[in-house]
C-alpha cells in the first residue's frame, strides 16, 4: 500500500509539471502567436446595404442566430456586433437572447444582453467616442460592440437576438447595416411592440416568410 | 508523511476524474446544416430522397466519424429500404466510394415517429418536427469531395405515402438536395454517376455533425 501511495504522489507530482510546462507553452503561444485572434462564431454580415429600413421607433428586432450556423470555434463567451449607417441616437427599450430547440421556437431560457452594463441603453451615434469616422452612413458604417455575454452558444440550440426600441422620434431615423442580397448564416425579421419578455416556455413568432440579413445585428465572435 | 502520500492519491484520483470528464465529445457542425422554420413534404413512397454535402462548404473541425440527422414532420412510421452515402471528387457526378448509412446497425430501419423515445414531442408536425439521429458513419469528410446522403423509401408502402420530411423555408443552409420518384439511387456502384444535380435546400436531412 505504502507503495502505491508513493507511486501515485510520484504520478502527481509528474502531471503537476506536465501541465505547469504546457500551460507556459500557451500562455507564451497566446502573447506571440494567432491564439488571441478574435474569431467568428457564425457568418457574419459582409457587403453592407442598410437599404429598407423601417422607422424603428415601437419596433422589436428578432435575429435568429442558428446552432447549425456555428463554426466550431470554442468560445465560453459571446460578443455580439450591432452595426449603424444613419441616425443621432438610436435608445433601446430592451435586449435579449432567447435560446430554444433547434429549428423551434419554445424558449428554453432568456439571457440579458447589456451595453455599458444597461439592458436599455441609448446609443449616441453622433459621439465620435462611440463611432469615430462621422457622420455615420452606409459607407462610414458604426460598429457597437455590446457587453460580452457569457454564454457558449451551442450547436445543438438555436439563439434570438431580440431587440426592443423604444417608441420615440430618435428611433424614427435610425437605420441598421443588415438586409444584403446574400444574407449569411443570419436571418431577422421586426414585429411592432415590445418583444423581449418572453418568459421561459413561451413562444417566439415565427419568421415563417424571409430570411433576409437581419438589420442591426453584424457579427458574432468570441471576444 | 503518510497522509501527504494519502492528499496525493486522492488528488491525483479527482484529477483523472476532471480530464475524463473534459474529453467527452462536443458536437460541433460539419457543414452549415438547416436554418430556420420548415415546412412539410410529404409522400416519399418509391422515391430516392439525394442530399448533397459540399466538401467546398465543411467547417474545419476535426472529427473521426460523421453523424446525419433526418426530420420528420408527418407519419407514423419511416419505412427506409436503404441508406447509403456516396463520395465523389468535388463538382463531380462520379461516384468514388460507397458507404452504408445505418440507424440502429441497419441500412433499413423502420422509425417509429410516434414512439416518444424516438420523438419527444407527439405529434410531430412542421412546428414540432422529429429529429433522428443516424448511428455515426465512420468516415472522415475531406474538404476534396462532395458527399451525397441517399434514403430510398419502400415502395408502395402505406407507412411512406404519410410520410413528411422536413423541408426547410430558408435557403441559408449549405446542403443541397433532391428527389427521384420511382427508382432505388441507393444501389448504385462505384464508377457510376448520381443521377441528377442538386441545387434545392435538402428535404429531410438536417444536420451533418461530429457527433
Amino acid at each position: 500500500m505504502k507503495t502505491f501511495y508513493k507511486l501515485a504522489t510520484f504520478t502527481l507530482m509528474m502531471t503537476v509539471l506536465a501541465v505547469s510546462a504546457f500551460a507556459q507553452e500557451r500562455t507564451t503561444s497566446r502573447t506571440q502567436g494567432p491564439e488571441t485572434t478574435l474569431v467568428n462564431l457564425i457568418e457574419g454580415q459582409g457587403t453592407i446595404n442598410s437599404s429598407g429600413n423601417p422607422s424603428w421607433d415601437g419596433l422589436s428586432e428578432f435575429v435568429l442566430i442558428p446552432g447549425a450556423g456555428l463554426m466550431g470555434a470554442s468560445s465560453a463567451s459571446t460578443a455580439l456586433y450591432l452595426g449603424f449607417t444613419g441616425g443621432s441616437e438610436a435608445d433601446i427599450g430592451n435586449m435579449v437572447l432567447y435560446e430554444v430547440p433547434r429549428n423551434g421556437s419554445t424558449v428554453l431560457k432568456v439571457e440579458k444582453v447589456t451595453l455599458g452594463a444597461s439592458s436599455s441603453p441609448s446609443i449616441v451615434l453622433t459621439n465620435t467616442s462611440t463611432c469615430p469616422t462621422q457622420p455615420v452612413s452606409v459607407t462610414n458604417p458604426c460598429f457597437v460592440r455590446l457587453d460580452t455575454v457569457k454564454l457558449a452558444l451551442s450547436p445543438l440550440y438555436d439563439y434570438y437576438l431580440t431587440i426592443y426600441f423604444t417608441l420615440d422620434t430618435n428611433n424614427e431615423t435610425i437605420s441598421g447595416v443588415g438586409q444584403v442580397s446574400s444574407p449569411g448564416a443570419l436571418s431577422g425579421f421586426s414585429l411592432y411592440g415590445d418583444q423581449t419578455r418572453v418568459g421561459v416556455k413561451g413562444a417566439l413568432p415565427t419568421n415563417e416568410n424571409s430570411d433576409a440579413a437581419p438589420f442591426f445585428l453584424a457579427y458574432i465572435t468570441n471576444e | 508523511m503518510k497522509t501527504i502520500y494519502k492528499f496525493a492519491t486522492l488528488t491525483l484520483m479527482m484529477l483523472a476524474v476532471s480530464v475524463c470528464g473534459f474529453s467527452a465529445v462536443k458536437p460541433e457542425n460539419l457543414v452549415r446544416g438547416v436554418v430556420g422554420p420548415v415546412t412539410a413534404n410529404t409522400s416519399w413512397a418509391g422515391y430516392s430522397n439525394l442530399a448533397l454535402i459540399p466538401g467546398a462548404a465543411l467547417i474545419p473541425v476535426t472529427s473521426t466519424q460523421t453523424v446525419f440527422y433526418l426530420g420528420f414532420t408527418a407519419g407514423t412510421e419511416a419505412d427506409i429500404n436503404n441508406m447509403v452515402l456516396y463520395t465523389t471528387a468535388r463538382g463531380s457526378l462520379k461516384i468514388t466510394a460507397v458507404t452504408p448509412v445505418k440507424l440502429g446497425g441497419v441500412s433499413n430501419p423502420s422509425i417509429d415517429l410516434v414512439n416518444p423515445t424516438v420523438c419527444p414531442v407527439i405529434e410531430i408536425s412542421a412546428f414540432n418536427p422529429c429529429i433522428v439521429r443516424l448511428d455515426p458513419t465512420t468516415i472522415v469528410l475531406s474538404a476534396l469531395n462532395d458527399y451525397y446522403l441517399v434514403v430510398y423509401f419502400t415502395a408502395s408502402d402505406t407507412n411512406n405515402n404519410s410520410l413528411g420530411l422536413t423541408d426547410p423555408s430558408f435557403g441559408q443552409s449549405s446542403l443541397r438536395g433532391g428527389y427521384v420518384s420511382g427508382t432505388d439511387d441507393s444501389r448504385l456502384s462505384v464508377g457510376a454517376s448520381i443521377p441528377l444535380t442538386l441545387s434545392n435546400q435538402p428535404d429531410g436531412l438536417m444536420y451533418v455533425m461530429t457527433d
